[in-house]
């Protein structure tokens, strides 16, 4: 789950302080698909970076998947990405030289978790992701020749490679026509009856018509 | 990262900018041809020169001192008693004596049993010196001899192991005489000699008689165009024509080790002797201009690395930066700073490896290339190798293992660039 109480994020900018997280509170249950809507520029991204462990430069307790965040240093909290949340994002995010399948080990590839998994184990993994999000017949194909939603799919089986507990979305629906947006809408519809915690930041009233909760993030607080 | 990982995607983005890559490994590539070949060529260049001024490094030549301070300091004529000191300096594992044969002895045939065409009428001095027979033992030909059986019988002798060379290549084209065979199948050979005669005028001798040398073997231990035959005949022959011992012409200190040969050279000249480096001075000096020399193409070639590796630095820099966000997504998969850095290095050290191996291989055929040129080119001259490039079996792992440190110290700077990336500000 996900738990934040009393964020603060300031960022510098020349001799400007900007707050864009101002003591926002938040709570996500294990199997709860929560959007977070707001303008441009009202630090959604930030949100979904403080809490994936991205960005560990905030004020304030988080505590994601039961690791307390602010506690972690670099090493540990790129364990954390690693295993403990996925990530999608709006331009999908897919190193373009590589077929999909290898986009999808990638996360394989930075596991501590010991034992280490044989390449060959980390790409049945990959295959059997890209077969979950129904692309195993696209696994050797690099992601310029694949279609918006089919890319996005892609970063969505590399976000569960590590089956983690959170999956953290940015405007995944943002470059995807009506039909590839649904069914990747679909497919966090699914994740989250799994139990997974799903937290997605969007402009898109489809994306939060779904959701069970829709928060509005305004002065960097949600309401 | 776990290696095998890290291998793996370093792999993968190497396929992925392939130009990139490959222009890194043509940096490193020439930086270790470079060096591979120059080391080569040095080394090459240097057992040449081994060949042609043997110096033998643990002798040492003594004489008697030109300015003798007599008995009571201990120096003067070099005879038997000053040998038996000489002997028990410390260091010292063996003293052979040389003794000047001062009877002229001249050929005017061949030696016996060689086809060859020698000039009517020519006649040469055949300069010899008499030597312990210890001194040659070790370069004996199997089964042959090397004393003196008295008048009447050959006299063994062994010839400088260069002469046959300088011979073929100097003295037979320039005489147009028929080259010699292979030292190995002249031993045994017998040469008629007059022994008394000589032909500068007035030095030959009131009595001139027959005599026959048979060639026992080949050594560096004798200089060039001398012939040493045992101590004894020289004796005896300076002997029977009233020539008196007027103390041993030099001495040959065998030291224990070659780092004993200084101790012992200072210890002579205390004793009142001279030694005379001219034979060690000249394979030294020969030794220090092909070290220099190859040393100095070293160097440029080690610049030629550091130059390479500037290259990759600047290359792989760009690379960084173009990729920027690449690096920002494998942080948000997982990937730590030094993963990361990790990964530029690992990226490096493949175009290395890549550059370094195909570096050896190029040294070799550009050096085949140049033996191919220099045989056209440079005359037959004595002791012209067939290859001026020895690749000695550590050189390739030199030249590889040099072209990795080159790729990877090139690679620092952009791997530390890397592990700086900021995801949360670049992902976005």
């Amino acid at each position: 789950m996900i738990e934040l109480r009393s964020i603060r994020k300031r960022f510098r900018d020349a001799d400007r302080e900007h707050t864009v997280l101002d003591g926002l509170d938040l709570e996500v249950r294990p199997g709860e698909v929560v959007a977070v809507v707001g303008p441009s520029g009202s630090g959604k991204s930030t949100l979904l970076y403080v809490t994936g462990g991205l960005d560990g430069d905030f004020e304030g307790q988080a505590v994601v998947a039961g690791r307390a965040l602010s506690r972690l240093g670099p090493v540990e909290r790129a364990a954390f990405r690693n295993q403990a949340v996925g990530f999608v994002f709006q331009s999908f995010n897919l190193l373009p030289a590589l077929p999909a399948v290898e986009n999808v080990l990638l996360p394989g590839l930075f596991s501590r978790a010991a034992p280490a998994l044989a390449l060959r184990t980390l790409e049945e993994s990959a295959l059997a992701a890209l077969g979950r999000v129904g692309l195993a017949d696209k696994a050797h194909k690099l992601p310029a020749r694949l279609s918006g939603g089919e890319r996005q799919r892609v970063a969505i089986a590399r976000a569960l490679l590590a089956r983690p507990r959170v999956l953290l979305a940015d405007e995944p629906t943002g470059n995807l026509d009506t039909a590839s947006g649904a069914s990747i809408i679909a497919l966090f519809q699914e994740l989250a009856r799994g139990g997974m915690t799903v937290l997605v930041v969007t402009h898109e009233e489809r994306v939060s018509a779904v959701a069970d909760r829709v928060l509005h993030l305004e002065g960097g607080r949600l309401r | 990262m776990r290696p095998r990982g890290l291998l793996h995607l370093a792999r993968l983005d190497l396929r992925a900018d392939w130009k990139g890559a490959a222009l890194n490994g043509a940096a490193a590539c020439v930086g270790a041809a470079a060096l591979a070949f120059f080391v080569a060529l040095g080394g090459g260049v240097g057992d040449a020169a081994r060949r042609m001024f043997p110096g033998e490094t643990r002798l040492v030549e003594v004489v008697p001192s030109s300015v003798s301070l007599g008995a009571a300091l201990g120096g003067g004529a070099l005879d038997d008693e000053s040998l038996a000191r000489l002997a028990t300096v410390e260091g010292v594992a063996g003293a052979f004596r040389k003794l000047n044969l001062r009877v002229p002895i001249s050929a005017s045939r061949p030696p016996e049993g060689v086809a060859l065409n020698w000039p009517e009428g020519l006649t040469v001095q055949v300069p010899v010196i008499g030597v312990d027979p210890g001194l040659v033992r070790q370069d004996l030909a199997p089964g042959r001899w090397f004393e003196d059986r008295g008048a009447g019988e050959p006299i063994p002798v062994v010839a400088s192991a260069r002469l046959v060379e300088v011979y073929n290549k100097t003295i037979a084209p320039s005489w147009n005489l028929r080259r010699l065979p292979p030292g190995g199948a002249l031993l045994g050979l017998q040469f008629r000699v007059r022994i008394g005669h000589s032909i500068v005028p007035l030095k030959t001798e009131d009595r001139v008689v027959e005599g026959r040398l048979l060639l026992a073997g080949f050594s560096e231990r004798v200089p060039l165009y001398t012939l040493a035959m045992p101590l004894q005949a020289a004796r005896r022959l300076n002997e029977e024509y009233r020539k008196p011992f007027q103390g041993y012409s030099a001495a040959t200190l065998q030291a224990a080790r070659p780092d004993d040969v200084p101790r012992v050279a200072a210890a002579v000249r205390r004793m009142g002797f001279s030694v005379d480096e001219s034979d060690r001075a000249m394979a030294e000096r020969v030794g220090a201009v092909v070290s220099l020399t190859a040393g100095a193409l070293a160097f440029l070639a080690l610049v030629m690395c550091a130059l390479a590796a500037l290259a990759i630095g600047q290359s792989m820099a760009a690379s960084v930066r173009g990729r920027v966000k690449d690096i920002a997504i494998l942080q948000a998969v997982g990937a730590t700073a030094a993963d990361v850095r990790a990964l530029v290095l690992a990226e490096a050290a493949l175009v290395g490896l890549g550059g370094g191996a195909a570096g050896a291989a190029l040294a070799r055929l550009a050096a085949l290339a140049a033996d191919a040129a220099a045989a056209r080119v440079l005359p037959d001259f004595p002791f012209r190798p067939e290859s001026f490039f020895a690749f000695a079996p550590w050189l390739d792992a030199l030249a590889v293992g040099v072209a990795v440190i080159s790729a990877l110290a090139g690679a620092l700077a952009p791997a530390a660039l890397a592990a700086r990336v900021d995801p949360a500000r670049t992902i976005s």
